[in-house]
């Protein structure tokens, strides 16, 4: 209710509710945009153009047609993502950066050193897998494993077919699979 | 039900996204399938993995400075450049590119290449002077390295000995336009940078042999993995891409 109340006030100019809205969805977005672009500086860029574009287009947002405000943020930042991408690819930039997530300290905050480096290399070769992935395979993956997005809810969001957003889903977990075998027998993991 | 099926279905099912009919149906298969069932096993203990060590969220960001740029953004006149962003027409776009590089295709096939007209599909990938300056044509490089990238990986994490005769699948006419679109860059490269012309004559040796999956004399995947080992082409891909 109160998200529709700033809806409505940020659609009139009100900028306290578009800092509301902001305030609510930065996180998510900025994630979202992170995992497909695996750039801290791109996916910022991306976080700002996401509501600048939403602001603009507010006018144009009906919840009545069965797309929630989280889920269309996520469509213009889907799209903001593919822009930044691809122009990333015309300047001839690199399209990731993995030191940004090897960098980061353990989230298990584990004391033991040897479990804490083991925890790393899990993630460094998770990280690894997935920069394997195409983007488009990354982007399709991250929404239905981590956001736990559904495939009809994907397609919406890609505009695309469910039975592409199947076919992306399969490839990008048949090699993430075959990247991480060798590593799940080693470490004997149990489900 | 057969075992390829069964595969795709094992990881709607871990998603949650199959009808009762297909559910009861992919039970009652891998009930009797030692192989589906170990591949469910296998893509339950991957997913496990996943879910355990999940990739590092998004760093925190200064979230006042984003807010800034954001306020310093709403004055600008929005903008309207939405031509890719058009489901209809970036088709169209995207068929007319195909239909033109189709074209282009037939043509060199029949005449050959004349050193002074570009082919319409590097032109259209490239700047006006990029005849002139092998810097032009680089985005075009780099962007057929990465429609390229998922499939010589695919083959370079083959692993045989999981089951006789396996192969890696790719769609036939997206194989076809790389070969294509391969051929179109190695030409256009040949003069100006004969390393990135090594690297397209390898992948197209890689390419061809992957078209080549079931005929009589076809080289096995693990053996083209050894191939783009041999030659390192992830290797090079990586560094040509970047330079």
């Amino acid at each position: 209710m109160e998200e529709e109340k700033s809806i409505q006030l940020a659609r009139e100019g009100d900028p306290g509710a578009l800092r509301a809205l902001y305030d609510g969805h930065r996180q998510r977005v900025l994630s979202l945009a992170y995992r497909y672009l695996r750039n801290r500086a791109d996916a910022e860029d991306v976080l700002q153009e996401t509501f600048i574009k939403a602001y603009h287009s507010l006018s144009r947002y009906n919840p009545d047609k069965g797309l929630n405000f989280s889920c269309w943020l996520n469509k213009i930042c889907i799209n903001a993502s593919i822009d930044a991408l691809r122009r990333n690819r015309v300047k001839g930039m690199p399209v990731t950066a993995v030191g940004d997530v090897a960098d980061m300290p353990d989230p298990s905050n584990s004391s033991d050193p040897e479990r804490t480096a083991r925890n790393r290399e899990i993630r460094e070769r998770i990280d690894s897998a997935l920069n394997d992935l195409s983007p488009k395979q990354r982007m399709i993956f991250t929404l239905r494993h981590y956001q736990e997005y559904s495939i009809r809810e994907i397609a919406e969001h890609m505009e695309s077919t469910e039975g592409s957003i199947k076919k992306h889903l399969f490839r990008a977990v048949e090699t993430l699979k075959k990247r991480l075998k060798r590593f799940v027998m080693e470490d004997g993991y149990e489900v | 039900m057969k075992c390829d099926t069964a595969k795709g279905l094992i990881i709607l099912d871990l998603y949650g996204e199959l009808g009762d009919a297909e559910k009861a149906g992919l039970h009652d298969h891998i009930q009797r399938c030692r192989a589906c069932s170990e591949e469910l096993a296998l893509t339950k203990k991957v997913f496990s993995l996943l879910d355990d060590n999940r990739p590092a969220e998004a760093p925190a960001a200064d979230w006042e400075k984003a807010w800034r740029g954001i306020q310093g953004g709403l004055s600008r006149p929005p903008s309207n450049r939405r031509f890719f962003g058009l489901p209809g027409r970036r088709w169209v776009f995207a068929g007319s590119v195909l239909t033109l590089v189709l074209i282009a295709g037939i043509l060199i096939g029949k005449y050959g290449l004349a050193p002074s007209s570009p082919p319409a599909a590097i032109a259209a990938r490239t700047t006006p002077d990029s005849s002139s300056s092998p810097n032009g044509i680089r985005p075009a490089f780099a962007a057929h390295l990465d429609d390229l990238k998922p499939i010589l990986v695919d083959y370079a994490h083959f692993e045989p000995g999981e089951k006789a005769g396996q192969r890696i699948a790719v769609d036939e006419n997206v194989l076809r336009g790389l070969i294509l679109q391969n051929l179109l860059l190695k030409r256009k490269l040949a003069e100006k940078d004969p390393a990135a012309a090594d690297l397209l004559d390898d992948i197209d040796v890689v390419l061809r042999e992957i078209t080549n999956q079931g005929a009589q004399d076809a080289q096995s995947p693990a053996q083209i993995r050894d191939l783009i080992e041999r030659r390192d082409i992830l290797f090079k891909l990586e560094i040509l891409k970047k330079i």
